[in-house]
């Protein structure tokens, strides 16, 4: 297998998304840390220049991931799994602390961040352990199994605190779904989701009315040949019932202010209009910031290195995990889109590339790969603009991060090389 | 480990879905406050990123006529104290050595200071007020304080500056010279000078754009000013200070000594119109006399007697009377309907002549005299009188500016009874620098002139607009007519039986018109009757330099109320002190004096002492003083023995000037 042929098998749409992105990205992170001072776009002791470094370094790694052996990744999926699972423990003792999370080795000239690798290594884990011949989906013990995966990593970040990157473990979950997973589960998280907002909404009391209402509404609507299941239905009701209860003592009792405040933003429990704009200014001050800078934008943006709030530095954390604030603001509203646009996009032909894959692992492991970047795109822009309560991920291709870019990059193209390779696989 | 079709496809798009409805709900999102809400935010954004601020102009000086300054700009500064910022050990150190400084500076005593700053500090009070008013120097002293010399942050100094406006003649003229306000809707209230000459004085705003680069930290954006502030021009008003300084003071004694409700005084030169000084003060509740209102060019009333000289000289204009005629006073008492005309005078003045009339005042004999001269044709006596621009306003530069009345036969309020009652001065109004107007017109030979405040208006050193004399009316009269009342006003000082030969001084002249205007009138209770005292006029007699006009409202009628108790004095103290202090002297010029010999002999020396000598000149019959100038000028030591002309050099002329040293000349 010669590289030439890898890269007229290549999908090269997928790699045009990810070219676009990445330029675009880098074009706003120049923006948000430029300064009149700086002599050179090149110049590496600047964070733009920084990006660039690491934007080469990940155009390299692609060269290398593309020149290895497809069935290289799968065979070596488990012992990256266990490194990745022995780095974020060594980070324990050998962490060093940014911004209160203890989440980096620190390697001289950039930050290691394990919980990057860790993705890679967990989706890749993920979808060895499902595509099995052993593993059955349905199996009780298999569906443990594979959630045991998927939390071991999340259980070693949620500590350090990074509960942000932690949360993009679960959405591997997505893919046990996609393989077969039961449906009630996609149920019971719903519900569990629901349950958790309307309690924190409108208190417990409203949760159990409301439930009773539902059941009797079932009830009058039953069709006589379905069988109720009385008991497992009883026990929902129960255990939906002491769930909306915890969620109260969990929300008074273990979160801590902060994390109440974020939440009493995001669904705004706070009613008094006064206080609330005082949480919007000191809690919610980023996404304040953020939207203001957003809006300030309006449809056809300030234009670039023109957003008075951008260079004022009025957003923190603009040129990381707030990135999309500076799209907003200097390329507005056809800016913003045209990033969403490309997003999904780019996901979708994910999908469409998974889909087509002969092997189950390839499948199943680009569905792994869209479900990290669905995530941390929904849920990044999500905060940014305000819908979803501030949780710290970054934006892929696009936030600030050497290691987070270079980890994105090895993410997509290992799948991309699983793609061009499905022919010769499949003989 | 695979699952069937039919269920895959299912959750294939199911997963589709989702994503579509993610990208959905953020573009939803995306549209709501890009678009929808984003140009009303864009706004406010806008305004909390970018504002335009004002730069304040250096309001220009107000000077007076010899430049001294009326009214200037000065930074005053407060100085506050944030005691929260201060380390303990700092302050511990320095509150005594602080104390101590403050109460050098400002007088209070030093444990008052330690006891203000450390009630401060337990507070903590990061504002407590220390000082107000200081000016520069004492800003500057401050800010080496112990304490206060490690500055806001770690001496919890804090200072704010304001800019205010001076007048270095306090009390004086405060009326006059005024103020500009301007409230925050941008209304203005002008007073004075200041409000009539803003427009000079005020200057241009100044745009800056700031972008706000931190809370309460704004940057200037870009070098320029969007609009350069321009410091407002100096006004050189026509004020003179030290006439300024005596009306002031001479109205505020008489004021006092008769109790009275208010009054003003206006000095102006006669050729010019130059207003000199104006001085107007009013009672306060206790009983003080403050510049309160512009009554001199503000307050419009019934002029009295003064306005007998407008009667006066209409009539002598049109012919109806002359100085000459008897009139018959009768006993003091004139009936015209069902109105009685009384003379002051009780018992009436006989048969006078209508100067003597004047002279005394007499109601009954100018009520009769125009009541008779113009009853046919009332019209002639009001045109005459607006022929005179008795009925103009000045239209002056200060704002409120009093209204004269003067009604016409047919307007509302005339009746037969009003020729009778403007002869001597009713149902008539004038303000009195109206009034003084027509009394300068008199004074100059009949050209009136407009009065005026402004002389110059300058920036720097350069003029920008030069005011110049205004005339209203060449001539309002005939030279004749003006010279016969010239002479009538002058007698009324003079003579004996004047109104006003009270204030009569042989070591200066001064002419004029008492006025003794009776106030509510119409009220039947005699304690209501009020009176405005008046005196009109000029001095000197002859050659008038200045016109004046005092009006005195509402004198204590058990102290007095004649024009010429009340007013007549403040008019004469002026009179008295313009004269000291600017005594009139003849110049002689120097005469040149010709004399040809004189002018020969300098043409001889000139002539001389421009040729440069290698030899001893000849110096025999020029002057001694020549001589010697020249062959000192040549180095030679020059002995003289006897004065007059040379008569003999004793070093003959021709010889090598380095050979002879010394030279004798012999004069006779």
């Amino acid at each position: 297998m010669s590289g030439k042929s890898v890269l007229k098998r290549v999908d090269w749409l997928t790699v045009l998304f990810y070219l676009l992105l990445v330029t675009i990205g880098w074009v706003n992170i120049y923006s948000s840390t430029f300064s009149e001072s700086d002599s050179s776009i090149f110049d590496f002791g600047t964070l733009h220049g920084k990006q660039l470094f690491f934007i080469g370094a990940s155009l390299a790694s692609i060269v290398i991931l593309l020149a290895l052996e497809a069935n290289f990744y799968e065979r070596f999926s488990s012992l990256m799994y266990l490194i990745s699972m022995v780095l974020l423990l060594g980070l324990f003792v050998f962490g060093k602390t940014i911004a209160g999370a203890t989440s980096w080795y620190n390697l001289g000239f950039f930050n290691l961040q394990p919980s990057e690798l860790a993705k890679v290594a967990t989706a890749m884990a993920l979808a060895k352990y499902l595509s099995d011949i052993q593993t059955d989906i349905k199996r009780r013990k298999d569906q443990l199994y594979a959630f045991g995966i998927i939390l071991l990593p999340a259980l070693l970040i949620i500590p350090q605190p990074d509960p942000g990157s932690a949360l993009v473990f679960f959405s591997l979950s997505f893919v046990i779904f996609r393989e077969g997973l039961p449906l009630y589960y996609l149920g019971i998280a719903l519900l569990a989701i629901l349950t958790f907002v309307t309690t924190l909404m409108f208190g417990t009391i409203w949760v159990v009315i409301f439930i009773a209402l539902l059941l009797v509404l079932f009830f009058l609507l039953k069709n006589k040949k379905f069988k109720v299941p009385v008991f497992s239905l009883s026990l929902a009701v129960v255990v939906t019932i002491l769930f909306s209860l915890s969620v109260n003592f969990v929300f008074n009792n273990v979160f801590e202010q902060r994390h109440r405040d974020r939440f009493s933003l995001w669904l705004r429990l706070e009613k008094d209009p006064g206080k609330l704009e005082q949480i919007r200014k000191t809690i919610g001050y980023n996404t304040y910031q953020s939207e203001k800078a957003i809006e300030s934008g309006g449809f056809f943006g300030k234009g670039f290195l023109e957003g008075t709030r951008t260079k004022g530095d009025f957003v923190p954390e603009q040129h990381t995990d707030y990135i999309f604030s500076t799209v907003g603001e200097e390329w507005g509203f056809l800016g913003t889109s045209t990033v969403v646009v490309l997003f999904t996009l780019l996901l979708l032909r994910l999908v469409y590339l998974a889909e087509r894959q002969k092997t189950d692992f390839s499948r199943m492991y680009g569905y792994g790969v869209v479900s990290i970047l669905l995530i941390h795109y929904f849920i990044n822009i999500g905060m940014v603009i305000g819908v979803l309560p501030t949780i710290g991920i970054p934006l892929p291709f696009f936030s600030y991060g050497g290691s987070g870019l270079l980890f994105f990059t090895i993410l997509l193209f290992i799948f991309l090389k699983l793609d061009a390779n499905r022919l010769k696989e499949g003989i | 480990m695979a699952v069937t079709e039919k269920n895959i496809l299912n959750r294939l798009y199911f997963v589709v879905a989702c994503l579509f409805l993610f990208a959905g709900a953020i573009l939803f999102k995306l549209v709501n406050i890009q678009m929808v809400q984003g140009d009303k935010y864009q706004e406010m954004a806008m305004q909390r990123t970018e504002k335009m601020f004002t730069i304040a102009p250096n309001r220009g000086n107000l000077y007076s006529d010899d430049g001294s300054l009326l009214a200037t700009s000065v930074s005053r500064y407060t100085i506050r104290f944030d005691a929260v910022t201060v380390k303990d050990a700092d302050f511990k150190e320095n509150v005594v050595p602080l104390s101590n400084a403050l109460s050098r500076m400002l007088g209070q005593s030093p444990s008052h200071y330690q006891q203000l700053l450390r009630k401060a500090r337990v507070n903590k009070n990061r504002y407590a007020l220390i000082a107000r008013n200081l000016d520069y120097s004492e800003y500057m002293a401050v800010k080496e304080f112990p304490l206060f010399n490690k500055g806001p942050y770690k001496g919890g100094l804090i200072i704010e500056q304001k800019t205010v406006r001076e007048h270095p003649l306090g009390k004086i003229a405060e009326r006059s010279v005024g103020y500009e306000r301007v409230d925050e809707n941008g209304y203005y209230t002008r007073v004075g000078l200041e409000g009539a000459f803003g427009e000079y004085l005020r200057g241009v705003e100044g745009k800056r754009l700031k972008q706000k680069i931190a809370k309460g930290q704004w940057k200037p954006i870009g070098w320029d000013n969007i609009v350069e502030p321009k410091d407002g021009y100096d006004v050189i008003s026509t004020i003179d200070i030290n006439i300024q300084d005596i009306a002031h003071h001479a109205l505020l004694g008489q004021l006092e000594k008769y109790q009275a409700d208010h009054g003003c005084v206006i000095v102006m030169e006669t050729e010019s119109g130059e207003v000199k000084a104006i001085s107007n003060l009013g009672r306060t509740e206790g009983g003080k006399y403050y510049e309160r209102l512009n009554y001199a060019v503000g307050e419009s009333h019934e002029p009295g007697s003064t306005f007998k000289l407008m009667t006066m000289v209409a009539a002598l204009e049109d012919g109806v009377v002359d100085t000459t005629d008897v009139i018959d006073t009768h006993d003091g008492t004139w009936k015209i309907y069902n109105h009685r005309v009384r003379d002051s005078k009780w018992g009436g003045y006989g048969k006078i002549s209508f100067a003597k009339a004047f002279e005394v005042s007499s109601n009954t004999a100018f009520a009769q005299v125009i009541h008779n001269g113009y009853k046919e044709n009332p019209d002639k006596f009001v045109n005459r009188l607006m022929s005179m621009n008795v009925h103009r306003e000045l239209d002056l530069p200060i704002k409120g500016e009093g209204k004269p009345v003067l009604r016409s036969p047919g307007d509302k309020g005339w009746s037969g009874l009003s020729l009778a009652q403007m002869a001597y001065g009713y149902e008539v109004s004038m303000t009195p620098l109206q009034t003084l107007t027509f009394y300068n017109a008199i004074a100059n030979d009949g050209e009136m002139v407009k009065p005026r405040l402004i002389k110059e208006v300058r920036e720097w050193d350069r003029t920008v607009q030069k005011f110049d004399k205004e005339v209203i009316d060449n001539s309002i009269c005939s030279q004749e007519t003006a010279s016969k009342v010239r002479d009538l006003l002058k007698n009324v000082v003079e003579k004996d039986y004047g109104t006003g030969h009270k204030l009569y001084s042989r070591n200066f002249s001064m002419a004029g018109k008492t006025g003794t205007a009776q106030k509510n009138y119409v009220s039947k209770d005699p304690d209501k009757l009020k009176y405005i005292s008046t005196f009109a006029g000029y001095f000197p007699a002859e050659n008038p330099k200045y016109s004046c006009i005092v009006v005195i409202h509402e004198p204590d009628k058990g102290v007095g109320y004649y024009g010429a108790d009340v007013s007549g004095p403040v008019f004469k103290s002026i009179a008295q002190k313009v004269y000291a202090s600017n005594p009139l002297i003849d110049e002689v010029e120097m005469e040149e004096v010709e004399d040809d010999r004189l002018e020969n002999n300098y043409q001889k020396y000139y002539a001389e002492a421009q040729k440069e000598y290698r030899k001893v000149p000849n110096v025999k019959g020029m002057s001694g003083m020549d001589a010697i100038s020249i062959l000192e000028n040549l180095g030679l030591e020059v002995e003289v023995k006897g004065n007059g002309k040379v008569r003999k050099q004793s070093v003959s002329h021709g010889t090598d000037i380095q050979k002879a040293k010394k030279i004798t000349l012999e004069l006779s």
